[in-house]
């Protein structure tokens, strides 16, 4: 079958450099059409934008690319509202980079919009009067040239102003520094802090901070949160979409920078992330790492990702989770995702009910767990695959090409097992309803697919090809079809 | 005082030769950047009548940072917590360099006529103000004579 292949693409080239031979300029410009006309083909693996429910638009940018991208913006609104640059970056630092209505207010109103922009003040202070004028943070004599103040008329003297701008700096702050003055909150623009600093030290951290600010305030950019990663990512627009960094594979969510969270929304899910925090002493301290097999109760420790085990003193399969028979697991009867309230938990003691509540807590909490250690696993079956691919290759047994498909077989299995964890967190902050009975329908449709798709996963050098490849497309399926229902953005 | 900014040197001078109503605050004789503070309980506030002890500490970098503040003397206020710790923006970060040791200490003072349980440092006390506010008052007020009456006479 190789063999084939390589013939095959060995015959494309020579046609194609056949073709360019030929030199015809018609040729290439059909050819050139053929390759832009049919984008569609390639699209043909992956669903279209308009089916796929987790489709984002994104690029990553170097810093360097961020900063030009950053000026580029600055100086459109320099020019358009003929304000400096520094004045520039405030206001859309200030107004979320909404260039639209920052031109709109100021051209309404310019000094009513820079005084809402703590950038001008309503009434200007009165210079420094008195026979022998002082500043009035270090008490020594005013001379002429080295007093300063912003546009509401603070006086203070030059080295004060830069003692304040190094405390202010040291503590992290920048675009955020105001003026000295006694409720005074005017903002204190970029080249009034680098006419004053002096250290070249603090000049630079300005420079990194701001910048940071900066970042973090536009809509459509957003750190990469991976380690010592410095890619920059930037959007179309502020959704809470899956982003994957190229550069460290950090899998995150554009909107709030934490890790991906689909079908959770973002609030959601640091309600979450902060109760687990909380409380997982206690869930760690419950679920413990080893299970007993319910027929012979020989001690088992979980060593691969799949929750259908199968004991291998009795032989006897079971749900790692819930411990019963795998044969109640088929999908029809699937149940062991969904979480049975106790229907007189009303009429239940206060003390019941908090048992209750950290039961209904715990069950969702083990499962969410479980999935993230499954998934750490499955992490190690990849590099099993990995290595044994290589093996066959080097024993002529196919190329390289042809066990590509168990890789990706690996790859769709965490993509569906993350999602399936992320479901935990989302059923359990959902209302009791029909909607979350149709939620828990298809998430425990999903868990019992890509627990299948586990099982064969790890057995795949028995399992055929065929069967490896409908199962994976069974549990995306059921994966796309949840978060078409549930994902809302 | 060698050594010691001219701004602490003038302010210091200023509070002892113009004193604020209510309020002394007198130097250390060994660190003049250490401040021992007597606040008069305001009038029509459960504190009338007390006589409440604070520290007050200029760090090394005022007036560019705020000076530390604390109750010594125990007060049952939803904005001071049971350490004497002080819940007041201008302290934080609301402060700024402008700002002086007599404005701090009659925003302390302004305080006092004014508890706000509504951003409160101790809760439980926050609560209390809230739920009832007769009996909140009640407990000041006997709080005030308990700890703010006798320590007085070694001062």
């Amino acid at each position: 079958m190789s063999g084939d292949i390589n013939r095959q693409m060995s015959h494309m080239s020579e046609a194609s450099s056949m073709g360019s031979d030929g030199n015809s300029s018609e040729d290439l410009e059909e050819d050139n059409d053929y390759y832009m006309d049919n984008t569609d083909d390639l699209d043909l693996d992956c669903p279209s934008k308009a089916d796929d429910p987790e489709y984002f638009e994104y690029e990553p940018l170097q810093l360097i690319d961020a900063e030009g991208m950053l000026n580029e913006e600055i100086e459109t609104l320099c020019t358009k509202l003929k304000v400096n640059p520094s004045t520039a970056k405030m206001l859309l630092f200030g107004h979320n980079w909404n260039k639209e209505e920052i031109i709109e207010n100021y051209q309404r109103d310019p000094q009513g919009f820079l005084i809402e922009s703590h950038l001008a003040s309503r009434r200007k202070h009165d210079k420094l009067v008195g026979a022998r004028p002082t500043c009035s943070v270090c008490c020594r004599d005013f001379t002429s040239d080295s007093f300063l103040s912003l546009a509401c008329g603070h006086m203070f003297c030059r080295e004060c102003w830069d003692m304040h701008f190094q405390t202010q700096i040291q503590d992290g702050v920048t675009t955020g520094i105001e003026c000295m003055g006694k409720e005074c909150s005017i903002l204190v623009p970029e080249d009034f802090v680098f006419e004053v600093l002096t250290q070249p030290k603090l000049r630079d951290k300005y420079s990194k901070f701001s910048f940071n600010d900066l970042i973090k305030s536009h809509p459509r950019l957003r750190f990469c949160p991976g380690i010592d990663c410095s890619v920059i990512i930037k959007a179309k627009e502020c959704k809470a979409k899956k982003v994957e960094c190229q550069a460290c594979g950090a899998i995150f969510c554009f909107k709030c920078g934490l890790n991906y969270h689909a079908p959770t929304d973002c609030a959601v899910v640091k309600k979450w992330l902060t109760k687990c925090e909380d409380d997982s002493e206690t869930a760690n301290y419950i679920s413990a790492h080893t299970k007993d097999c319910p027929r012979c109760h020989v001690c088992i420790e979980k060593n691969g990702g799949c929750n259908h085990m199968q004991c291998p003193s009795c032989k006897c399969d079971f749900c790692w989770m819930c411990l019963g028979d795998w044969n109640n697991h088929g999908s029809e009867y699937y149940e062991c995702s969904r979480y049975k309230e106790n229907p007189n938990i009303a009429h239940e003691s206060m003390h019941v009910q908090a048992r209750e509540a950290l039961k209904k807590y715990l069950f969702y909490y083990g499962r969410w767990e479980n999935h993230a250690k499954s998934l750490q696993l499955e992490e190690l079956t990849t590099d099993k695959i990995q290595t044994r691919t290589q093996k066959k290759v080097m024993n002529n047994e196919g190329t390289w090409i042809d066990w590509q498909y168990l890789l990706q077989a690996a790859a769709l299995l965490k993509k569906c097992r993350y999602t399936l964890q992320y479901t935990y967190p989302y059923a359990y902050y959902m209302e009791k309803g029909s909607r979350k009975e149709l939620f828990e329908y298809q998430q425990s449709q999903l868990e019992s697919e890509v627990e299948n798709l586990s099982w064969k996963v790890e057995r795949a050098e028995i399992v055929d090809r065929g069967e490896l490849e409908n199962q994976m497309d069974i549990a995306e399926k059921r994966r796309q079809t949840l978060l078409k229902d549930f994902l809302e953005v | 005082m060698s050594g010691l900014p001219r701004r602490i040197i003038k302010e210091t001078q200023r509070l002892m030769a113009e004193p604020v109503s209510g309020i002394t605050a007198v130097p250390d004789e060994h660190n003049s950047r250490y401040f021992h503070v007597v606040v008069a309980g305001p009038s029509q506030s459960p504190y009338e009548g007390g006589l409440f002890k604070l520290e007050l500490f200029l760090p090394e970098e005022y007036p560019m940072s705020a000076p530390k503040v604390r109750f010594m003397t125990k007060i049952y206020h939803p904005n001071i917590d049971k350490l004497g710790r002080i819940c007041l923006d201008i302290l934080k970060d609301k402060w700024s360099p402008a700002l002086q040791i007599r404005t701090v200490l009659l925003s302390i003072q302004a305080l006092l006529s004014a508890p706000n349980p509504d951003d409160p440092l101790d809760n439980n006390v926050a609560d209390h103000w809230k739920s009832n506010e007769k009996s909140a008052i009640d407990q000041a007020r006997q709080w005030t004579q308990t700890y703010a009456k006798s320590n007085m006479n070694n001062h």
